[in-house]
């Protein structure tokens, strides 16, 4: 049973706020989304079908996996158009270990 | 001229009746007059790359959507998260039209990341439907279809991951390609739904899909899912023989139980296309799908894409990417970032995609809607082992008036209204191809192939739109 506290609570884990009016539309959502997944697991013998999570297998090669060679395909002066700070060659963020 | 199609561009370039600094201009020109209107772009650029190429697109004007890769040029996805945000390397497709020559003119507003299918969500506001600017054109792929249908570019780059190609194309009277998975590379495409999303074209007939998606296919190292180099030019067989080539329609799809005065005038379309499908010497046969499994593809496809939407934007916290809010420590940053950055529609599809990965959901919710797809991808193979292709009507409706164009879950399901999806899931290649007009607003049908075979969608289509007469069309307001 899906209830405000849950979904408050799962708000909390994505961090976002949601307010009472995206609260309200969200639980109508997931009673038509439960509804539709009950109707899925009545589907016969479902739990035995194997599941797909790409459209076909894929034909990977050796080629997927590359030398672990390093590559800086980044320019310093190309990702300073990104950043609010920074001082010399390093990016100051906000900080991250309390 | 940016009205013409490709072949008729290319010959007025080599003619040297125009230049493309010209038709540029020209684009450019078009893109301004008609944006307070139709709000087809989010950036419209003010210089014309200068790239030297012999390519049949060199000097061809075209739009690329806003979540696709330019680096050093703004690129959103139309949200606010990302409103400032300029890549700093550029998309593959979007390095390959570059290196042909084809000239960037805009990036087109999409619904926000994606992940919408009205025309309504992009952080800059609506786009207007080109044939009636009360309607909304669908999306998500919505700037890139009006652009086209405007004649403002002979052709533009979208992506689709469950429609957002083929409906607003079917809605702006234009043609909309998804091409197989892993055709073209979606290295620099915002990711929404890695195992659904396709980058494909919008044009004003299948030949100049060809022509572009002969520039962007081909395999490529930095995206592992991309399909292996084939030796084919989709251009140069569009006009092979299609006489015994079979193709079928799903009985269930066709069903008009409210009867749906708008929907019975497209369904009526949708049989005299057949009727001239069968004059070119197609075989089409009606085919029963367990009507299950179609009422199961939107649920599905719910569960699947918003999963691995929260998954792949979790990195937009505000410290590594997206427009940082500022806060008092680094979960304040966060939230605010977030809370401030995402609309109501993107939060409401994290929060579903999160609970069913939710480690007590994942088999009942997540495991079962990725069961379904099976059933129903082994379903299509099976019947793609008889038939070529699949046809039905592109939607079950005329492109909405903005008060019924909804994002929202509704309890209706219309099977016709989500078939477009199954494509996405089994990774096939698929075209919507105007047909005809339905209260003065355009309709289409779909053709849906097998996997790998995109060439063969691409030559049945242009067969059938030979026959179906609007090639090459621009809406009326133009």
């Amino acid at each position: 049973m899906i209830d405000r506290n849950k979904l408050d609570d799962l708000a909390k884990k994505l961090m976002f706020k949601m307010n009472d009016n995206e609260y309200e539309t969200l639980l109508k959502e997931f009673d038509i989304t439960l509804k539709q997944m009950d109707f899925i697991s009545n589907i016969n013998d479902i739990v035995n079908v194997e599941p797909i999570f790409f459209p076909f297998d894929l034909e990977l090669d050796d080629s997927c996996l590359r030398n672990d060679n390093y590559r800086n395909e980044i320019d310093f002066n190309d990702m300073l158009v990104n950043v609010k700070k920074y001082e010399g060659s390093k990016v100051k963020v906000p900080k991250v270990v309390e | 001229m940016t009205e013409l199609l490709i072949d008729d561009i290319r010959k007025e370039l080599d003619d040297g009746n125009v230049t493309s600094d010209e038709l540029f201009n020209e684009s450019i020109e078009k893109a301004n007059k008609f944006q307070d209107v139709y709000n087809s772009f989010v950036t419209i650029m003010d210089k014309k790359e200068e790239v030297n190429s012999n390519s049949l697109l060199s000097g061809i004007p075209y739009a690329l959507k806003d979540n696709i890769s330019t680096k050093g040029i703004l690129t959103t996805g139309s949200s606010n998260i990302l409103k400032d945000y300029i890549p700093v390397y550029d998309a593959t497709v979007y390095r390959k039209l570059k290196e042909a020559g084809a000239v960037l003119v805009g990036k087109t507003v999409l619904d926000e990341l994606a992940m919408g299918g009205s025309g309504t969500t992009g952080h800059t506001g609506i786009v207007r439907n080109p044939w009636n600017k009360e309607r909304s054109i669908g999306g998500s792929s919505s700037g890139s279809a009006a652009s086209v249908a405007l004649g403002i570019v002979p052709f533009s780059i979208g992506s689709d991951t469950g429609d957002s190609i083929r409906k607003p194309a079917a809605y702006g009277g234009i043609v909309g390609f998804k091409p197989t998975y892993g055709r073209v590379s979606r290295y620099g495409l915002f990711a929404f739904a890695s195992s659904l999303d396709t980058v494909g074209v919008m044009a004003r007939s299948i030949r100049d899909i060809s022509y572009v998606m002969d520039i962007i296919k081909g395999h490529d190292d930095n995206d592992m899912t991309s399909l292996p180099d084939e030796n084919i030019k989709y251009s140069d067989n569009l006009d092979n023989d299609v006489s015994g080539r079979k193709l079928f329609y799903i009985k269930e799809a066709l069903e008009n139980n409210s009867g749906n005065e708008e929907l019975k005038r497209i369904i009526d379309n949708f049989y005299r296309t057949v009727d001239k499908a069968r004059e070119l010497g197609f075989e089409v046969e009606e085919v029963s799908f367990d009507k299950v499994l179609l009422e199961a593809v939107y649920p599905a496809y719910n569960v699947i894409s918003c999963a691995e939407a929260t998954s792949n934007n979790s990195n937009l916290t505000g410290i590594t990417f997206g427009n940082r809010v500022e806060g008092s420590n680094i979960n304040d940053i966060m939230i605010k970032t977030r809370t401030e950055g995402f609309s109501e529609l993107i939060k409401r599809r994290f929060v579903i995609g999160s609970y069913v990965l939710q480690k007590e959901n994942q088999d009942k919710l997540f495991l079962n809607a990725c069961r379904v797809r099976r059933l129903i991808v082994d379903k299509m193979n099976e019947l793609f082992k008889r038939y070529d292709g699949l046809i039905l009507p592109s939607t079950e409706k005329i492109a909405p008036r903005f008060d019924e164009a909804s994002d929202k879950l509704g309890d209706d399901y219309l099977i016709l209204g989500n078939h477009l999806i199954i494509g996405n899931f089994g990774g096939f290649p698929s075209i919507s191809i105007p047909s005809g007009f339905v209260n003065d607003m355009p309709i289409s049908v779909n053709i849906t192939g097998r996997a790998k075979e995109d060439a063969l969608v691409l030559n049945m289509a242009n067969k059938l739109e030979g026959i179906l007469g609007f090639r090459g069309q621009v809406s009326k307001s133009e």
